[in-house]
C-alpha cells in the first residue's frame, strides 16, 4: 500500500546514523533486543504486545499503546528503560529482569540518542490479515454452469451437488404468497390476494406479485424494522434516567422512506453517518443522523455528574464507544469494541484501529438537532441566529448588512414605546432588605436597590419586607443589577464569574390591619429576560432546592425576572409583603445587588423583558436613536427568529448542539489517545482519525485538511466505508439481506465476520451477491427480486429430501437421483436443500392480529404511538410505563408495531416474550425461543384477547353461520380453507363458547405462528 | 380435569400422566425440556462440587451508606466537621463539604466483634453468619452504571445479569417455576426498570421473571384479565384441548420440527406455573411467629418482609436465583438509599434501614433454622458507597471508591471480614474487591469456575466476569 513518503524519511534518518554508533548497536544492543524482546514485540514473531514492536526504528519511535517507547537521549522519559529497570510496579519487562550489564548497554544506547541503523520495518504485515476471508478483495466469482439460469440457484445447487443433494420442489402458491407477504410486508395476505394469486395464469404471476409487494409502503415498514434492530434504535435513554426521546421518530421514518424509495446503499450509509457534511444542501436528510445517536445514553452520568471526574470521563468514553462499536458492527460486521482494551484477540484489529475510528466521533454529542427541510428558510433562520449572536456579543449594528439594519431600525420605535409603557406600570418598593448571614452588609442605593457586601457566605437567604399601599398587586419583579463593586460586575457574588443561583423565591403577604395573618402567595408563572441553559427561571418556583435560576454566561449585566401571582393581592388596608430569596446552591452563587417592584398590570406574565441596563438607556433622554437601536437590536432579532415556524427536531448527533446541563459538545474534537487496557487514566499515543488497517485495499488513515472539523471526520469514515473497494461493507449488507429473507445468513454471525464468527457457507455466492449489489447501484429492491425469484427461496419446507416421486413435472429432473434422505446428510439445512419454516417475530404477531381483526391502522409515519399508559411525575427519573392497564381499544394500539414507542427499560411484555429486540445492543438476528411465558402471553394477554373479540365481530359482520365464519377465520389466519375435521371441531367450540373463544384457540395455534 | 390458562379460581392442570400420555412419542423428551428450560439436571455440569444450590441477592438501591451501617471509622467520628481535602472522583457536587461523622451509635456485635451501627439493630445479631467485604469498589459513582455493574458486571446495558448466568448454568430445579425470579420493591422498579434482571444476550428463558405479589397478575399475563369477559374457565379448558388437537394435526404435516413440539408442551408448563405462582404467594401456611420474624406485623416492615418470605418460599421450591430489591428508582431521591440530603435519624436513610433491617435479619434466621442457609447464599449489595464528607449539611454524595457488601450461607465463612477502607472510609485501601470477585465467588459456591462458564455472543466467548475476577477464598469456609 502507498506509504512512500514515510518510508523515504525513515530511510534518510537511518542513513544519518554514525558508523561507530551503528557498530555499537549492531554488536551489543540488537542481540539483546533480539534475544529478550522480539519474542513479544516483532513482526517475525507475529506479536506486538501492547501495540509495540522493537524490530525497527519506527517500531519504538511510534511506540505502543502506552506511548513512545524511547526518547533518544532521555532515560527518564523512555518507557523502555523504565520497563527493563523493573522500578515501576505496573510496567516490568521482560518478566525476568535483564542482567545488569544488558540494562547498562541499553541505557548507554538510549543515552547516545538511540542510533538505530536497521532498515525500516517492512510494510506492517500484521499476522492474520492474509488468512482473513472477510477482508480479501472482492472479485465477482463466475456463476457455476449446468445448474440452471438463476445465478443464486446455480451457486446453491452446485454446493448441494457436492453433497449429492439438490433443491426441494417449489412450495404451493398459497404458501408462496404467505411467505412472500410476511417476508416483504410483515403482514398476512388477505383472502382476496391469495385467491387472485392462485388463479393468476400469467407466467409472470410470481414476479408480478413480488413487484406489487415491493411497491407498497408496507415493504419499507417491514424492512426498516430489520435495520432498526441493528441500529439498536430505541426512544428512551436507557440507563437510570430512561427519559423519553420524543423526537427520535424522524430517524425511523427516514429509514422506512429509504427502503421504500430504494435508496442506494452507499448513499444510505453516508447519510446516516454524515448527511450534514456530505450533503449540506439537503437539510431534510438530517434525521439520518439519528443512527449514530440511536443507542442508550447515560444521562445521569453525562449530564448530571461533575465534569473532569473519572466517572464522567469514563462515561464520555463509553458514550463514544457505543457509537463506534455500533458503526463497526452495523456496516462492517466487525467486533471492533474488542479492541478497546487490548489488541483484538482473534482478528487483525489493533487498539490503534479502534481508537482512530473512535476519533471520528470525538467531536459529537447526542441531542435534539433542529432542522428545516426548507433549505431557503433554514438559511434565513441560520443567518438571523448568527446576527443575534453577534448582537448579543455587543457587535455594532454597522457590521450588519444594510437591509438587515434597516429592518431592525424600522422595528425599533414601536418596541421602545411598548417597553416604556410597560416600565411605567412598575412601582419600585421602598423595602427592608436583610440577609441570613450576619456578616453581610446591606447598603441602600438611591435608585431603590440594595447592595450586598461584606464577607460572602457559601449560601444565603435574603428577606425583603415592604408595605404596598396599592391594591390589586398582580406581580412582583426582581431586578438583579450589575455593579462595579461586584466580582466581574456581578450581578451575583460568585468570585469566578459573577453568576448567581436563585434556588427558590417565596412570597407571603398579610393585610396591614392583620399583620399576624400571613399567607403564602402562589406564583403562577415566572419569566426572565435571560436564563442560563438548564437553569431556567421556572426552576426558581419549582419547589426544589437543588434547581435554580442562573444567568451564565450573561454576567456583568443586569437582568430581571417577573413573577405573576396566582391571584392579585387585594388588601384594602395595604399589603405587608415578604419576599424570601433562597440561594442554597453554594459556592457564593448569591445576588450582589437587587431591586424589587410590584405592578397592577394585567399583562405581567407576557411582558417583553429586556435587561434593566437597556431600560436605563431607553429612559435616558441623552441617548440618541442609534444607541437605542443598538440596545434593542438583540431583542428584535429574537423576535424575528421566533416568527419562523418552529424548526423540526430529531434526536441525532452533532458537533454544535446546545449544551444539555453538563453534557456539551467540545469546542473542537477531544484528542483521542490509545488507552492501555481501556483505562482512561492510562493514555498512550494520540491517534488521528482513521479506520481499519486490515482493509488493505484502502488507506487506514484519513487525510483531513482540517482535523478539527468533526463533521469532516464522520464524512471521511462514511466515504471509507462505502468505497467500492471496501470488501467488508458489501459482504456485510448482502449477508444481512440474505438473513432477513431466510432467517439465517450465509455467514451465521451477521455482526461478526471475524474468526470467532462463522465462515460463509457459500463464500462464492456471498461474493457474487456483494459485487452484484454494489455494481447495480446498491439497490435493495433489485437484490430482493434476485433472491426471492430463486428456486432456493421458493422451495417447500415440508420435504425431507426423499421427494423423488413428485419431480415428474418439475424442471429440475436431475435432482431425481437424490436419495437417501437429505435430512440425514444436512439435518440443519445449512446447504439450503429445503425451505425454512420461520416463526413470526414479535411485531409480525402483533401486526397480523391487528390485520385479521380488521383493526389495523395503516397510517404512515409521525410521532410514535404510545401503546401503554404513560405518566411522568418526576422528570429527574424514568417515567412510569403501564402496559397492563392500557386499553387495547385506544387508537394508538392499532398502529403497526414499527410505529410503537420503544421504551428501552420497560419493553412491551407481549413483544418481549416473543423475543423482540432489546435496543441496548445491536441485534443482528432475532432469537426465536419457546417458553411458558409465551404461551401465557398469547393465551391471556389483554391485547390478544381483545383482537380475538374484534376478529369474531368481523366474522359475524362479513358472513353468516358458524361454519362459514370459521372457514373465513381460517382464510384470514392461515390463508386456506379448513378441512372437514377442523371445521367440525372448531365450529363445535364456537357453538359452545362463542366465536371469540374459537378465535382465541386459532391465534394460539402453531399454524398461525409459523410460516412454511 | 383439564388445564386452564385463564382464571385462577379453577386451577386444574393436566396430570403428569395424562400429559405424558397425550404427548408421548414423537419427540425427544430431553431436547424438549432443554428448550423449555425445565430441566431438573444442570444445564451445564458443575465444574466442581457445589456448596450452594440457590442465591438470594438483596439489592439496596441508591448507594447504601457504608459510613452509617457497617464501616466504623473512629477518625470520621473524631474529626467530624473538619475540612479535609478529598479528591472528587464522581458524584454530583464539585466541592466536598466537611467531614461528617456518623450520627449513629456504633457497637461491636457477636463472637466476631463486627462493628455495626445502631441503624441496623437486627442485622447486627447475624454478624457471626456473615462475611463482610469491607473494601468493595466500583469504577463509577453513577446510579444506573453502578447498579448495572453489580447485577451484570458491566457498566453499560445489554449484558446478562448474574441470575441469568445462574439460570444458564444450572437451569431450574423446579418443574413449575422459572430458575430466576425478581422481586422489585413494591414501591416501584429500580433505576433501570426491567433491565435490572435482563437476560442480555442469553436466550429469553434466562430473563428474571418479575413477581409482583400485589398485582392482579403477579406475573404478566399469568391469567386472563377480568376485562376479557368472554373467557370462562370452561372455554379455556375446552380451548386448550382443541388447541392441542389442532396443533397435533399440524405437527403431523411437519414431523421434523422440534419447535412445534416444544410449543405444544409450553402450554402444559404454563398451566403448571399458573398453579405454582399463587401457591408461592399464598402465605396462609406461615405461622404467626414466622410472620413476626420477618416484620409482617408492622406496616413499615411488611412490604419487604413479605418479599423476603416469598424469596424463601421460592428457594424452597427450587428457584435458583431470587433478586430482591429494597428501594425504587421511580421517585428520585426518595424511597431508596440515595441519601444526598440526610442520613440522620428520622431521614429517608433511617426509613430504608427500618424497612429492611428486620425482614433481612428474619430471612437469615429463618433460612438458618430451616437448614436452608447451608446451601443458599444470601448476598447484600448496593451500587456504590457514600462520601465521608457531607453534601448539604446532613447528607452524603455518591462514592464508588469504597462500599460494603456482605454474603452469608452456602459455603461462606461466617463472622469474617475481608478488606479495609482508609481511615475515613473514603476509598478502599486493603484487599480491595469488585463485583467481579463477588460474582466469581458466587459461581464458585454454586460449583462453577467463572472463567469456564461462557456463552458465545457476537464473536466473543462472554463471561459474567469478563476478563476479571478472583474467588475470594478468604471468606469461603
Amino acid at each position: 500500500m502507498p506509504r512512500p513518503i514515510i518510508l523515504a524519511v525513515a530511510a534518510a534518518l537511518a542513513a544519518q546514523v554514525r558508523a561507530d554508533d551503528a557498530a555499537f548497536f549492531t554488536a551489543t544492543v540488537e542481540p539483546i533486543l533480539k534475544q529478550r524482546c522480539y519474542k513479544c514485540h516483532s513482526h517475525e514473531a507475529g506479536k506486538m504486545k501492547g501495540g509495540l514492536t522493537l524490530d525497527s526504528r519506527s517500531g519504538w519511535q511510534q511506540g505502543g499503546n502506552s506511548g513512545v517507547a524511547i526518547v533518544p537521549g532521555k532515560l527518564q522519559e523512555s518507557l523502555l528503560i523504565t520497563a527493563i529497570r523493573h522500578t515501576d510496579r505496573e510496567l516490568k519487562m521482560p518478566e525476568e529482569k535483564l542482567p545488569p550489564a544488558e540494562i547498562a548497554a541499553i541505557e548507554e544506547w538510549v543515552k547516545r540518542g538511540a542510533p538505530d541503523p536497521r532498515a525500516p520495518a517492512k510494510e506492517s504485515t500484521r499476522q492474520g490479515v492474509d488468512e482473513w476471508w472477510a477482508v480479501r478483495n472482492l472479485a465477482k466469482p463466475p456463476v457455476p454452469q449446468k445448474f440452471g439460469a438463476h445465478p443464486v440457484d446455480a451457486f446453491v445447487r452446485a454446493k448441494l451437488a457436492e453433497h449429492g443433494l439438490d433443491l426441494s420442489p417449489e412450495a404451493d402458491r398459497r404458501t408462496l404468497i404467505r411467505r412472500l407477504t410476511f417476508d416483504l410486508h410483515g403482514l398476512p395476505p388477505t383472502p382476496a390476494e391469495v385467491g387472485a394469486f392462485i388463479a393468476d395464469h400469467d407466467p409472470r404471476a410470481y414476479e408480478n406479485l413480488v413487484d406489487r409487494l415491493l411497491a407498497s409502503p408496507r415493504y419499507g415498514e417491514q424492512w426498516a424494522r430489520h435495520w432498526l434492530d441493528v441500529a439498536h434504535y430505541g426512544e428512551s435513554n436507557g440507563f437510570g434516567m430512561d427519559r423519553p426521546r420524543l423526537n427520535a421518530w424522524p430517524y425511523r421514518d427516514y429509514v422506512i422512506r429509504a427502503f421504500n424509495d430504494d435508496k442506494p446503499y452507499a448513499r444510505f450509509v453516508q447519510e446516516q453517518l454524515a448527511a450534514d457534511a456530505l450533503f449540506p444542501g439537503e437539510p431534510a436528510l438530517t434525521p439520518a443522523l439519528g443512527f449514530v445517536a440511536a443507542g442508550p445514553f447515560n444521562q445521569s452520568a453525562l449530564a448530571e455528574q461533575v465534569d473532569d471526574t473519572d466517572c464522567k470521563r469514563i462515561a464520555l468514553n463509553l458514550d463514544r464507544d457505543d457509537m463506534v462499536s455500533s458503526v463497526a458492527a452495523t456496516f462492517l460486521s466487525v467486533t471492533l469494541h474488542c479492541a478497546r482494551c487490548h489488541e483484538h484477540k482473534f482478528d487483525p484489529i489493533s487498539q490503534r484501529d479502534y481508537y482512530r475510528m473512535q476519533a471520528a466521533f470525538a467531536g459529537v454529542v447526542r441531542g435534539e438537532r433542529e432542522f428545516d427541510p426548507n433549505v431557503a428558510r433554514q438559511r434565513e433562520r441560520e443567518r438571523w441566529t448568527k446576527i443575534k449572536q453577534q448582537l448579543d456579543a455587543g457587535e455594532p449594528l454597522e457590521k450588519l448588512d444594510a437591509p438587515d439594519r434597516d429592518h431592525l431600525a424600522q422595528a425599533t420605535e414601536p418596541l421602545r414605546k411598548t417597553l416604556l409603557a410597560q416600565e411605567s406600570a412598575w412601582h419600585i418598593l421602598d423595602a427592608n432588605f436583610t440577609s441570613e448571614n450576619p456578616k453581610t452588609v446591606v447598603k441602600r442605593l438611591p435608585d431603590g436597590s440594595s447592595l450586598f457586601s461584606g464577607e460572602c457566605g457559601e449560601t444565603d437567604v435574603y428577606s425583603i419586607t415592604a408595605n404596598v399601599k396599592t391594591p390589586n398587586i398582580t406581580a412582583l419583579r426582581l431586578e438583579v443589577l450589575a455593579d462595579d463593586s461586584l466580582p466581574h460586575r456581578g450581578p451575583g457574588r460568585n468570585p469566578e464569574n459573577g453568576n448567581l443561583h436563585l434556588s427558590e423565591i417565596k412570597v407571603s403577604a398579610a393585610s396591614e390591619d392583620a399583620p399576624e395573618k400571613i399567607s403564602a402567595v402562589k406564583i403562577k408563572t415566572a419569566i426572565a429576560d435571560f436564563s442560563q441553559a438548564g437553569w431556567e427561571i421556572a426552576k426558581a418556583i419549582d419547589g426544589k432546592a437543588e434547581t435554580a435560576w442562573g444567568i451564565h454566561p450573561q454576567e456583568s449585566r443586569s437582568h430581571q425576572a417577573v413573577f405573576t401571582f396566582d391571584k392579585p393581592l387585594n388588601h384594602a388596608a395595604g399589603t405587608l409583603l415578604t419576599v424570601r430569596l433562597e440561594q442554597s446552591h453554594g459556592r457564593q452563587h448569591v445576588i450582589g445587588r437587587l431591586r424589587i417592584s410590584t405592578t397592577t398590570a394585567a399583562d405581567s406574565a407576557t411582558q417583553k423583558l429586556v435587561s434593566p441596563d437597556v431600560l436605563v438607556r431607553l429612559k435616558s433622554s441623552q441617548e440618541n436613536s442609534a444607541a437605542v437601536q443598538h440596545a434593542l437590536a438583540p431583542l428584535l432579532a429574537e423576535e424575528i427568529l421566533s416568527a419562523f415556524p418552529p424548526a423540526q427536531r430529531v434526536w441525532a448527533v452533532g458537533g454544535s448542539l446546545p449544551p444539555f446541563r453538563r453534557y456539551k459538545p467540545p469546542k473542537e474534537p477531544y484528542p483521542i489517545r490509545i488507552l492501555a487496557r481501556g483505562d482512561i487514566n492510562r493514555p498512550g499515543t494520540e491517534v488521528t482519525c482513521g479506520a481499519l488497517d486490515a482493509v488493505r485495499s484502502l488507506t487506514p488513515e484519513f487525510a483531513l485538511p482540517n482535523p478539527k472539523d468533526e463533521a469532516a471526520r464522520r464524512a471521511a469514515l462514511a466515504v471509507w466505508i462505502t468505497d467500492p473497494a471496501n470488501p467488508l461493507t458489501w459482504r456485510s449488507i448482502v449477508n444481512r439481506a440474505w438473513l432477513w429473507h431466510f432467517g439465517r445468513g450465509l455467514v451465521e454471525t451477521p455482526n461478526d465476520f471475524g474468526k470467532m464468527g462463522g465462515a460463509p457457507t457459500h463464500p462464492d455466492l456471498l461474493d457474487w451477491l456483494a459485487c452484484e449489489f454494489r455494481d447495480n447501484g446498491g439497490s435493495f429492491k433489485k437484490l430482493h427480486r434476485l433472491i426471492v425469484t430463486s428456486a432456493t427461496y421458493r422451495q417447500s419446507v415440508t420435504a425431507d429430501g426423499s421427494w423423488r416421486t413428485d419431480l415428474s413435472e418439475s424442471p429440475k429432473t436431475e435432482s431425481a437421483r437424490l436419495l437417501p434422505s437429505a435430512a440425514t446428510i444436512d439435518g440443519d439445512n445449512r446447504l439450503l436443500w429445503r425451505g425454512t419454516r420461520r416463526r413470526l417475530d414479535a411485531e409480525q404477531i402483533r401486526d397480523a392480529l391487528l390485520a385479521v381483526s380488521g383493526k389495523i391502522d395503516l397510517t404512515e409515519g409521525g410521532p410514535s404511538a404510545m401503546q401503554f399508559g404513560f405518566s411522568d411525575p418526576n422528570k429527574e427519573v424514568s417515567p412510569r410505563i403501564d402496559y397492563e392497564g392500557f386499553d387495547p381499544d385506544e387508537p394508538a394500539s392499532n398502529r403497526r408495531s414499527v410505529y410503537r414507542f420503544i421504551f428501552r427499560n420497560v419493553n412491551d411484555p407481549l413483544l418481549d416474550a416473543f423475543d423482540a429486540a432489546d435496543p441496548s445492543l445491536s441485534v443482528a438476528r432475532r432469537t426465536s425461543t419457546t417458553t411458558a411465558l409465551q404461551a401465557l402471553s398469547l393465551f391471556n394477554n389483554r391485547f390478544v384477547l381483545r383482537q380475538c373479540e374484534h376478529l369474531a365481530a368481523r366474522l359475524g359482520r362479513e358472513t353468516e353461520g358458524i361454519e362459514k365464519q370459521i372457514a373465513l377465520a381460517y382464510r384470514l389466519l392461515f390463508s386456506r380453507v379448513p378441512d372437514d375435521d377442523e371445521l367440525r371441531a372448531v365450529s363445535a367450540h364456537a357453538h359452545k363458547h362463542g366465536l371469540a373463544n374459537a378465535c382465541r384457540v386459532l391465534v394460539n395455534s402453531n399454524e398461525f405462528l409459523f410460516i412454511p | 380435569m383439564s388445564d386452564t390458562l385463564c382464571h385462577r379460581r379453577t386451577p386444574a392442570p393436566l396430570s403428569r400422566r395424562e400429559f405424558l400420555t397425550r404427548t408421548g412419542g414423537g419427540f425427544g423428551a430431553m431436547a424438549l425440556s432443554a428448550m423449555l428450560g425445565e430441566q431438573s439436571a444442570h444445564a451445564t455440569a458443575p465444574h466442581h462440587a457445589p456448596r450452594a444450590r440457590a442465591v438470594i441477592q438483596l439489592f439496596m438501591l441508591g448507594g447504601a451508606s457504608q459510613c452509617d451501617t457497617f464501616d466504623y471509622k473512629p477518625a470520621l467520628q473524631k474529626r467530624s466537621g473538619e475540612k479535609v481535602k478529598f479528591p472528587v472522583s464522581g458524584g454530583t457536587v464539585a466541592s466536598p463539604g466537611p467531614v461528617l461523622g456518623s450520627p449513629w451509635e456504633w457497637r461491636q456485635h457477636g463472637q466476631c466483634g463486627r462493628w455495626v451501627s445502631s441503624a441496623m439493630p437486627h442485622i447486627a445479631h447475624c454478624v457471626d453468619d456473615m462475611a463482610f467485604l469491607m473494601a468493595m469498589h466500583a469504577p463509577t459513582s453513577e446510579h444506573s452504571a453502578g447498579q448495572t455493574m453489580q447485577v451484570s458486571g458491566f457498566v453499560t446495558p445489554g449484558f446478562p445479569t448474574v441470575g441469568g448466568w445462574v439460570s444458564h448454568a444450572m437451569g431450574s430445579a423446579s418443574r413449575d417455576l422459572p430458575a430466576y425470579v425478581a422481586l422489585p420493591d413494591p414501591v416501584g422498579l429500580p433505576w433501570t426498570g426491567k433491565a435490572a434482571w435482563t437476560n442480555g444476550f442469553l436466550p429469553a428463558l434466562h430473563q428474571g421473571t418479575m413477581l409482583n405479589p400485589s398485582a392482579e397478575n403477579p406475573v404478566p399475563d399469568l391469567f386472563a384479565p377480568k376485562s376479557a369477559q368472554f373467557v370462562t374457565p370452561e372455554s379455556a379448558r375446552d380451548g386448550l384441548s382443541l388447541l392441542d388437537h389442532i396443533n397435533r394435526r399440524h405437527l403431523a404435516s411437519a414431523p421434523y420440527d422440534s419447535r412445534l413440539e416444544a410449543r405444544i408442551a409450553s402450554y402444559e408448563l404454563a398451566a403448571r406455573m399458573q398453579l405454582a405462582v399463587p401457591g408461592v404467594l399464598d402465605l396462609k401456611g406461615e405461622t404467626d411467629a414466622t410472620r413476626r420474624l420477618y416484620g409482617m406485623d408492622d406496616k413499615l416492615t411488611e412490604p419487604i418482609g413479605r418479599n423476603c418470605i416469598i424469596a424463601r418460599r421460592l428457594i424452597e421450591r427450587g428457584v435458583r436465583f431470587v433478586q430482591l430489591w429494597v428501594g425504587s428508582g421511580l421517585n428520585g431521591g426518595a424511597g431508596n438509599w440515595d441519601n444526598h440530603n440526610d442520613i440522620m435519624p428520622g431521614s429517608d436513610f433511617q426509613k430504608m434501614c427500618v424497612r429492611s433491617d428486620r425482614p433481612v435479619a428474619g430471612l437469615l434466621h429463618d433460612l438458618k433454622s430451616r437448614g436452608l442457609l447451608e446451601d443458599t447464599v444470601v448476598l447484600w449489595t448496593t451500587e456504590f458507597g457514600r462520601t465521608p464528607y457531607s453534601q448539604g449539611s446532613k447528607g452524603r454524595d455518591h462514592n464508588g471508591n469504597t462500599f460494603v457488601s456482605w454474603m452469608a450461607g452456602g459455603g461462606i465463612k461466617g463472622g469474617t471480614t475481608f478488606g479495609e477502607s482508609d481511615e475515613f472510609s473514603y476509598a478502599a485501601a486493603v484487599d480491595k474487591t469488585m463485583c467481579y470477585d463477588q460474582h466469581a465467588t458466587l459461581l464458585h459456591l454454586l460449583g462453577y469456575d467463572h472463567t469456564r462458564l461462557t456463552f458465545r455472543h457476537n464473536g466473543a466467548e462472554r463471561r459474567l466476569t469478563d476478563v476479571h475476577g478472583r474467588v475470594i477464598s478468604e471468606i469461603v469456609s
